[in-house]
């Protein structure tokens, strides 16, 4: 560690990183910064970060705090006039050919441009000369919008496919006022991790083609949550418009799993939580078919079903929390069932030495431990023959199974389905909505064993109970009966 | 401290009834006086371009698009949380418009941050006063019953940039 | 026992002057609201019927389809009795004002009053006594705190300036020599000067004011007061009960003021014109009557309420010795021979 001076604290830096990544720890105030970015290699092109540094007895110096190695003795100050001038005058110049449509732009009021503009710009711009034109809505394939006007060339995305997703696609092209960020001889991006680029722009050049014009960032309430397509469990923010839906889907900082990124598979994947087809409250099997039942109903049904002799399977989703899968558990051992939980085939060609695991069942590891097993989607009809009583649990549970699996069930089997959809099948007698995984607490475990937690990022529809609660009221239940038994 | 000494009142205030014939003679003068009552739905409100009505959506020169880019700035400005906007793109040069903009006019405290927010001329206080329905539902107006042409917002505007106009030369819209 | 067209007669009469009276009480409603937009600056009722005339009426119709509402502690029986004993006392007084002198109605030779007994003054001190228990029992029954403060207040204050206005009758009939209302109006015939307010100027002014505390009326509001009493005696009271007090009320207000214009503006005399016809007489005295209404109204709407203490001592510190002092002052007088026979 090197002792250095930041605005007259004395503090150890860490010299293997520059000087900004010291700054931003100890410095109350922010240095603001661009093209520098943490998992980024620093090339200090936008110069946004400049800062006082005196050494020894030499007159102090404005430098570049990302591209200034850290020395012993170094005397920094961030908030000196000289370096505020030098920052305010890099802002004109960034500013200079920037275009003014924060009102139409998605990035605004994420935006690092307008931030430090508000914080130290000179709120007005001198330059007489028009502003450059360019292209304004330039598509870098299916992912992601290129404003070649609103960029101000700091390379991020560029370094982004150099350093983390090792495989270059972008690169500034053209030069002076004419440069631009380009793919390679226009060829569309591809990879799965097109969405990063997005997220690390400092201003709105590049967004996403799914998020343009959906909601205006300052709208969104930040849930973090944990991200469920695979069994990476990357640390996530779900971002939720007026507390119903769900817009987007971005990476949230974790040292353990995946740093500031996260993959497009896992990013897009939120359609599910915005679904309107939901099973909601309780339905039992009637004269007429399903009709909707009370909750408490549908408990005593469930129950008294579990109660009976025979042959009975609890099958769980593999989105199941640890909590829940607790709780199932000890419904097993009450009932004497069988516990299995399904596993659903590997996204072999999404796995990658990056995040993606190829393994589309967040919570295997911690539903192991918990001491089920698994069985492939594709075996649970042969599995389920001969069963008396089979109740499905958890999120999409039926959709792994299959509909045409559940429809084909013979009627000897009595099916309760606790799920987020419904689905029809003359086996079933009892349905349950349950939460689905934006709408729920709990913990998944990770495939390298970091727990990840969810968080209720919205409410879940009406009549929709935890199912926490739902599986504890059946557990009582059959606490009830066993006294009385006894 | 400060004492207040009460008057002291002369024989003919103590008498009580001089004063109070004075005082009768008073209000019964009263009654010839000019009336100042306005018969409100027959005579109507006076407005003029200070009058800060409900606020409407100006369209621009063609009568068709609004000026609106649904930035939501006045969204966020509005301290009663009355105007919904949802966004989309279209083909214009400007790539925004919105899809959705209501005003819930029964949360509108008429106040006009929203007309101050706008940067795009887009939302002005117009002089219609009048609001009366029977739902709650149909108080909540959306573009369609927003939507007005510029000329009829005309007067407003040009007070608007009357009054903000050294704000407005200070920093110029691009 | 009179022939059936007398009978009929009178029947006749006595429907006309209540009807009357009833009319002027639901036009004073109108009046108060009118006089005190005018006052004001402002126009009034005007939307029901030509310059808001069926005003009353159409507020007649809203008392009777207003829910009634008895409040559970309240005395079942005196809380229905209390609106009807403030209405019939103001109703009762109305029989011996005599509207106008003699009058031929199918050849029945009468007078245009209900009842002519001859000792109609002390007949009218004793009923206008009665009307106190409307407002008593309304406020005591109604098991409120207001209600009751206000009952309270209404009673020390009637007791108080009856005590004047007693006295200031007293000194008219002292110098009349009648107690008949008629003997006292036809006393004041002849010319303008003959009337009694030139006689007796204080007892005019006493009996003026005793009128307001008796009707309950501003400045003298004290069984309302609404700052301090919700609404006093009648904070409970809903519907026609409620109405009814009000009708009380205008119906008192005329009463006293009909009781003004004979003991102290010759009734129904027309001055220099002894023998005009009976509608010229009626027309008289109610030109004379509407003086005073009005001038219940103006009152009201200039005059700020007195404290009850600043009440209490007006009344008895002040009134009641001047009245005193009058009453002797006539009585040495009357003695002396001063008015005659």
């Amino acid at each position: 560690m090197t002792k250095i001076t930041i605005n007259g604290r004395e503090v150890e830096a860490d010299p293997k990183r520059p000087l900004i990544a010291a700054c931003h720890e100890h410095a109350e105030e922010l240095v603001p910064m661009y093209c520098y970015h943490p998992g980024l290699t620093p090339v200090g092109s936008c110069r946004i970060c400049q800062v006082e540094v005196k050494m020894g007895e030499m007159p102090p110096r404005v430098v570049v705090a990302c591209r200034t190695p850290v020395s012993e003795g170094m005397v920094v100050n961030t908030e000196a006039p000289g370096a505020h001038d030098a920052r305010r005058q890099c802002l004109e110049f960034l500013l200079k050919n920037h275009p003014l449509d924060c009102p139409i732009c998605d990035k605004a009021g994420e935006c690092d441009l307008q931030d430090y503009s508000f914080s130290e710009g000179q709120g007005e711009g001198r330059s007489v000369e028009p502003r450059r034109k360019l292209e304004k809505r330039k598509s870098l394939g299916d992912t992601i919008l290129l404003d070649q006007e609103r960029c101000i060339l700091c390379s991020r995305c560029v370094r982004f496919y150099e350093d983390v997703a090792k495989q270059p696609q972008l690169t500034v092209a053209g030069l002076g006022s004419r440069s631009v960020i380009s793919t390679f001889a226009d060829r569309p991006l591809h990879g799965n991790y097109q969405g990063n680029i997005a997220d690390i722009c400092p201003v709105g050049a590049l967004t996403l083609k799914k998020f343009r014009f959906q909601a205006r960032v300052w709208n969104l309430d930040k849930h973090p949550s944990t991200c469920g397509e695979c069994s990476r469990g990357c640390s996530i923010s779900i971002e939720v418009l007026r507390r119903r839906e769900v817009k987007r889907v971005r990476p949230r900082y974790d040292k353990d799993k995946n740093k500031w990124w996260m993959c497009d598979h896992g990013r897009f994947a939120f359609d599910r939580f915005n679904a309107d087809d939901r099973l909601v409250g309780g339905f039992l099997r009637g004269a007429q078919g399903l009709e909707p039942k009370s909750l408490e109903r549908v408990f005593d049904d469930l129950a008294e079903n579990l109660r009976r002799k025979g042959e009975h399977v609890l099958l769980v989703s593999p989105w199941l929390t640890v909590e829940e899968g607790e709780l199932v558990r000890d419904l097993a051992q009450a009932t004497g069932a069988t516990t299995r939980f399904v596993s659903p085939a590997a996204d072999t060609d999404l796995r990658d030495d990056f995040l993606h695991t190829g393994d589309p069942c967040p919570n295997r590891r911690g539903l192991t431990e918990l001491g089920f097993e698994a069985v492939e989607a594709a075996d649970v009809s042969t599995m389920l023959a001969g069963a008396t009583c089979v109740v499905l649990v958890g999120e999409s549970v039926g959709e792994l199974v299959t509909p045409e699996a559940l429809a084909a069930l013979p009627r000897s089997i009595r099916l309760f389905l606790l799920d987020t959809r419904a689905y029809a099948a003359p086996a079933l007698r009892g349905a349950l909505g349950v939460p689905d995984a934006s709408e729920r607490t709990g913990t998944w475990i990770n495939v390298d064993g970091h727990p990840g937690r969810l968080a209720i990022a919205k409410a879940a529809p009406d009549g929709v109970p935890p199912l926490e609660r739902s599986l504890r009221a059946v557990q009582e239940r059959l606490d009830a009966g066993a006294e009385v038994r006894a | 401290m400060v004492i207040v000494k009460r008057k002291e009142l002369s024989l003919m205030e103590r008498l009580f009834l001089p004063e109070i014939v004075r005082a009768l003679s008073h209000s019964f003068r009263a009654i010839f006086q000019p009336k100042i009552t306005r018969q409100y739905p027959e005579e109507g409100l006076p407005t003029n371009e200070v009058t800060r009505g409900q606020p409407r959506l100006t369209l621009l020169e063609d009568n068709e698009t609004l000026a609106c880019v649904s930035c939501g700035l006045c969204e966020v400005a509005c301290p009663a949380y009355a105007i919904t906007i949802d966004g989309q793109e279209t083909d214009r040069f400007i790539e925004r418009e919105p899809e959705r903009f209501e005003i819930d006019m029964l949360r509108c405290i008429l106040c006009g941050f929203c007309e101050e927010a706008c940067p795009k001329d887009a939302i002005f206080m117009s002089d219609e006063l009048e609001l009366a329905d029977f739902t709650r539902a149909a108080l909540v107006y959306d573009i369609d019953k927003l939507k007005r042409p510029k000329a009829a917002l005309q007067k407003r505007i040009d007070y608007f940039y009357k009054v903000n106009d050294r704000w407005r030369k200070s920093s110029s819209t691009s | 026992m009179p022939d059936s067209t007398t009978l009929l007669v009178w029947l006749l009469k006595a429907g006309l002057i209540y009807g009357g009276m009833l009319g002027v009480a639901a036009g004073m409603t109108l009046a108060e609201r009118k006089v005190s937009a005018w006052i004001q600056w402002r126009i009034g009722p005007n939307r029901v019927g030509p310059f808001g005339t069926l005003q009353p009426i159409a507020d007649g119709i809203k008392f009777f389809f207003k829910e009634e509402v008895v409040p559970r502690d309240a005395n079942p029986v005196l809380f229905r009795l209390a609106p009807m004993l403030a209405a019939v006392p103001a109703m009762l007084t109305v029989a011996v004002i005599p509207f106008a002198g003699d009058i031929s109605i199918a050849g029945v030779q009468t007078t245009l009053s209900i009842a002519d007994i001859d000792m109609s003054a002390l007949y009218v001190v004793a009923i206008g006594g009665l009307g106190v228990y409307g407002v008593i029992l309304g406020g005591w029954s109604s098991n409120s705190k207001y209600s009751l403060l206000g009952g309270l207040r209404a009673s020390a204050q009637m007791v108080s300036y009856e005590l004047s206005m007693i006295l200031a009758i007293l000194s008219i009939v002292v110098m009349s020599g009648s107690l008949d209302l008629r003997e006292i109006v036809a006393g004041q015939a002849g010319a303008i000067w003959q009337w009694n307010i030139w006689s007796q100027p204080l007892a005019f002014v006493l009996f003026l004011v005793a009128t307001f505390a008796e009707t309950n009326r501003h400045p003298f509001d004290f069984a309302e007061c609404e700052p301090e009493l919700v609404g006093g005696f009648h904070t409970e009271y809903s519907s026609m009960k409620f109405a009814l007090f009000f009708l009380g009320e205008y119906c008192a207000m005329f009463v006293m003021a009909s009781l003004t214009t004979t003991f102290f503006l010759g009734g129904s005399e027309v001055p220099f014109w002894a023998d005009a016809p009976w509608f010229v007489q009626l027309g008289a005295f109610a030109a004379k009557t509407s003086l005073f209404l009005f001038l219940f109204l103006l009152v009201r709407w200039t005059l700020p309420r007195f404290r009850f203490d600043q009440l209490m001592a007006i009344g008895w510190k002040v009134m009641l010795p001047l009245a005193l002092a009058n009453v002797f002052l006539t009585g040495a007088l009357a003695s002396l021979g001063v008015y005659g026979s």
